[in-house]
This record gives C-alpha cells, structure tokens and sequence, in this order.
C-alpha cells in the first residue's frame, strides 16, 4: 500500500497551515514526520485521514483518490491512526474501544497483553479512568492490533515511560517487518532515528527537508532544526 | 385516597405518552444534533395510519407496528433528501425541520381534509385495579409504551448499533477515522426516532381527534422532557418524562392545567441554569 500526498494544502477556516506538502508512504518503511510545535504536523494528520478537509492537493491509496472520501471509507481502506489527544472514547470501557475496533472478546486480552501486564484485565475499565500513559499504550496497542495497512501515529510515545517507548519501538518496527507503512510523527528524536527508514523535516506547514534516515548529515540537520 | 391514585394513574399515563413521544427527539438531538420541530407531525402521521387503519376495517392493533414502518420509511427520506446536507448546522436543521413541519401538516390537509377524525377506542371499557376504576386502554397504552421504551433503550445501550451511537456522540471524528459509518448512522437513528414518533401517534389516536394540527400539541411537552432529562444519554429522557410527568400531575392536581404548562417551564428553565455544558461531541 502507498499513501501519496501531492501539493496537500489545508487549515483551519480561512486559516491555512499546510502549504503544498508532498510526501509518500509505502509498504514495509517507517517514515518520522519531524518537526517544532506548529510546524503543522497535527495538522497533516487529520487531513490525511480526513478528519480535517483538504483545501487544495490530492491524496492518493494506492493510486486511488482518496481525496474526498470520508475518513470513515478511508479506515476501511486500510489507514488507521493513532490521534495526539482524544485518541480514544474516554466515556466507554476499554472493552468498548476494543469492540468499536473490530475485535472480538476472544481476542481483548491479545491486545491488552501488547504492553506487558499494565493493561491486563483491564477490559471493564472505563477508558478515561486510565493514566494518559495507559491510554497511549492502549491507544497505539489498538492501532497495531489491526489489520490496517498503512498506520499513522501522532506523537505514540508522549507520557509513556522509557521501557514502555522502547517497547513501542519493538511493536512499530514489527509492523513495519511485516510490510506495513507508517508514518510516524515523533517528538522523541532518538526513537525516530532507531526507528525510521526516512525523515520528513515539516516548518511552518512545508517540507523544508527529506531524506533517508542513514545519511548522517540528515540526521545532524535534523537535529539542528529541532534544537532551534 | 381514591381520588390520590386515579391521579397517580393519570400521571403514569402522562409520562408514558411523554416518554415516547420525547424518545424520538431525544434520539435525533442527542446522536444528530438536530432540533427536529417536525417531530410533533411524525405523531400526527402514526395517528392517521391508525385512522387509514380504522377506515380499511383493520384491527387498531396492526397501526402500532404498520405506524413505525412507515414513519421509519419516511424518516428515512427525509434524512436522505433534507438532513444529511444541513445537519451540522443547527440553525439550518431548525429553519428546514419548521418548513417540513408546515408541509407535512398542508399534506395531511389535503389527503385528509382539516375535519377532525375518530379512531374509536379498541378496548372500550375500564378495569378497576388498587381500588379505582381506570381506562382498560390506557393501561394498555402504559404497557407498550413501557415495552417500546424500554426496547429502545436496551437497543441503544446493549447492542453493537448502541455501543457505535454512544462513540459517536462521545466523538464524531474518532468514530469517523475508527471506520465507523457515523452517516449511516445518522439515517438508522432519525429513522427510529420517526419510527417512535409514529408508535406515540398510533397509540395516543384513539384518545382524542386526529386532525392536521394535532402534532403541535405533543411537540412542546416533548421538548420539555428533552430539556429536563438531558438529551446525550437515553435514559434521562425517560427520567426527564418522568419528572415531567410528575410536576405536572401534582400541579393539575392542586390548580389546573395551566399553571401546569407554566410549571414544567418554570422546571426546564430552571435545570437549563445549574446544567453543565455539553461535553464535545454530544451536539455534531
């Protein structure tokens, strides 16, 4: 699967944030979308998955434009995300997101056991009650449990303890060995570069560099933007 | 004391037939956000299949259920032809839902003429139960309004389609980017919230004329109860209903029916001003 943004223009009411932004991602590779608070990064996200209109661009899946479509024919599509905040209905059980998701009782505790024992059991909880690093984990443990094919995850590692991102890690990289894209916006530099095939650098709603993740000048430079 | 529990039985009628009246406004306006103000004409049409079914010589028993299929049909329409393009924007849905309601009322104008009609009661009679004797019908009336409530609920707070409602009042985009079809959705919904509408208009039929004007009358009590109970969880409307209800049988009892109305204004008005915002979501 490919998800191919072409000149991608959006904002919020006669606002604009996103400037003509260009990126691909396939199969099997883990693209970190990089950038300062404001860059546009959120921004990018929900008009990718439709949440947010597009005001200008095409958005391809797989050649097809996906443009217009509803964000909800986009998740069956095969796009599936992890949002920054309100990732999860806080209201409803932590069996209930799971239901919503598409799975079954039988397979709650598969999802649950992602991340070790801390959401174990946990089923009957009501997700809002959880910590907002329980709720990341569980959040990014729905997201991957799927069998969507191109993942896109804002910020999956915010609030969550050390061991838990490295874990992360494990389970993103996972996914990616098994031929899934992700697009993945992270603030967390060193996990980006264990992580990423290629970098997309986002300032003030335009890509201002990209690359693969092995160049080290790319990876000094990036630094260098996000230390500024 | 006598006098005491035929008014408690008056009352439990009142909040039978204000339940489920307000079940359907309270499905639409908490999962859609639409004020729907044709839904008094939703209770007018279920009344006249109970009079098409009267005039054809059926049982009255077959409009309840033939009420909710046509009333369910015809939301369904008319969420397809008029709400889903204006129903993120309440002020919109108001103004369009009015125009419906004057068409609607026109149509039944012409069909039916403006001549008040009859559904004769199908089970005349009464039936003395805790001492009093009480219309056989209305405690008829008092059970399938409890079913059909209580179905309702139990389909919006157990079932697969419950669980998806619920997530999309929580949060309309999460539901969208989830994969949920919050469109189709929105078309289940309105087409219950018509379908209920219709059930109260069968029902409540026999109990006085059926006549074009004859929504109006349950439109504002309707609205009162959605006001009280609250209109993002199912069950406050039959508690709103219920309180309803109850203010307005204790005030009939010791005034009159006026200061009733007053009374359930005064109530609404009053919860309106110690109630929390909505939370994000509850209203698209």
């Amino acid at each position: 699967m490919r998800l191919e943004a072409t000149d991608l223009r959006s904002g919020y009411g006669t606002v604009p944030v996103l400037h003509g932004v260009s990126l691909t991602v396939s199969s099997g590779e883990i693209v970190a979308l990089v950038g300062r608070n404001g860059a546009g990064k959120t921004t990018l996200v929900k008009t990718v998955l439709g949440v947010l209109r597009s005001t200008g661009g095409v958005l391809r899946l797989d050649g097809v434009d996906i443009t217009r479509m509803p964000p909800s024919r986009r998740a069956r599509a095969g796009l599936r995300a992890t949002f920054q905040e309100r990732a999860l209905f806080g209201a409803l059980t932590v069996g209930d997101n799971l239901r919503l998701s598409g799975f079954g009782s039988e397979s709650h505790d598969r999802v649950l056991d992602a991340f070790g024992p801390a959401l174990s059991g946990r089923g009957s909880q009501r997700t809002g009650t959880l910590s907002g690093g329980e709720q990341k984990m569980l959040a990014a443990a729905i997201a991957l449990a799927t069998d969507a094919s191109l993942l896109v995850m804002d910020e999956p590692t915010e609030g969550l303890q050390p061991s838990n991102v490295a874990l992360l890690g494990d389970h993103i990289e996972s996914a990616r060995d098994a031929g899934r894209g992700v697009l993945l916006i992270e603030q967390h530099l060193e996990l980006a570069k264990r992580l990423a095939d290629r970098f997309i650098v986002l300032e003030k709603g335009e890509v201002v560099d990209s690359g693969p993740a092995a160049d080290p000048d790319l990876a000094a430079r990036v630094a260098r933007r996000l230390l500024i | 004391m006598d006098a005491l529990t035929l008014e408690l039985l008056n009352g439990v009628s009142l909040f039978a037939i204000l339940a489920i009246v307000a079940l359907g406004l309270g499905i639409v306006f908490g999962l859609m956000g639409v004020i729907n103000l044709a839904h008094g004409e939703f209770v007018m049409l279920g009344a006249y299949v109970a009079y098409v079914v009267h005039t054809v010589g059926l049982n009255h028993w077959l409009s309840v259920p033939l009420a909710a299929v046509v009333l369910f049909v015809l939301g369904v329409v008319i969420e397809v032809g008029l709400i889903r393009r204006i129903h993120r924007q309440p002020e919109l849905t108001i103004l369009a839902t009015f125009g419906l309601s004057v068409c609607l009322r026109q149509i039944a104008e012409l069909v039916f003429s403006k001549d008040f009609q009859s559904v004769p009661n199908p089970v005349p009679g009464a039936t003395r139960a805790f001492g009093v004797l009480f219309p056989t019908y209305r405690y008829l009336l008092i059970a399938i309004a409890a079913v059909v409530v209580a179905a309702t609920l139990l389909a919006f707070t157990r079932s697969r389609f419950g669980l998806v409602v619920r997530a999309i009042v929580a949060d309309r985009d999460l539901a969208e980017s989830a994969g949920i079809r919050t469109g189709m959705t929105n078309l289940c919904a309105f087409g219950v919230g018509a379908a209920t509408a219709g059930i109260a208009g069968a029902l409540v039929a026999p109990l006085g004329a059926v006549e074009p004007q004859a929504g109006l009358a349950y439109l504002p009590g309707a609205f009162l109860v959605v006001i009280v109970g609250g209109y993002n969880r199912l069950w406050g409307v039959a508690a709103g209903a219920l309180v309803v209800a109850a203010v307005q049988t204790g005030v009939i009892h010791f005034y009159d029916a006026v200061w009733a109305q007053i009374a359930s204004l005064a109530l609404a008005v009053l919860v309106l001003q110690f109630r929390r915002p909505a939370p994000a979501g509850a209203v698209a």
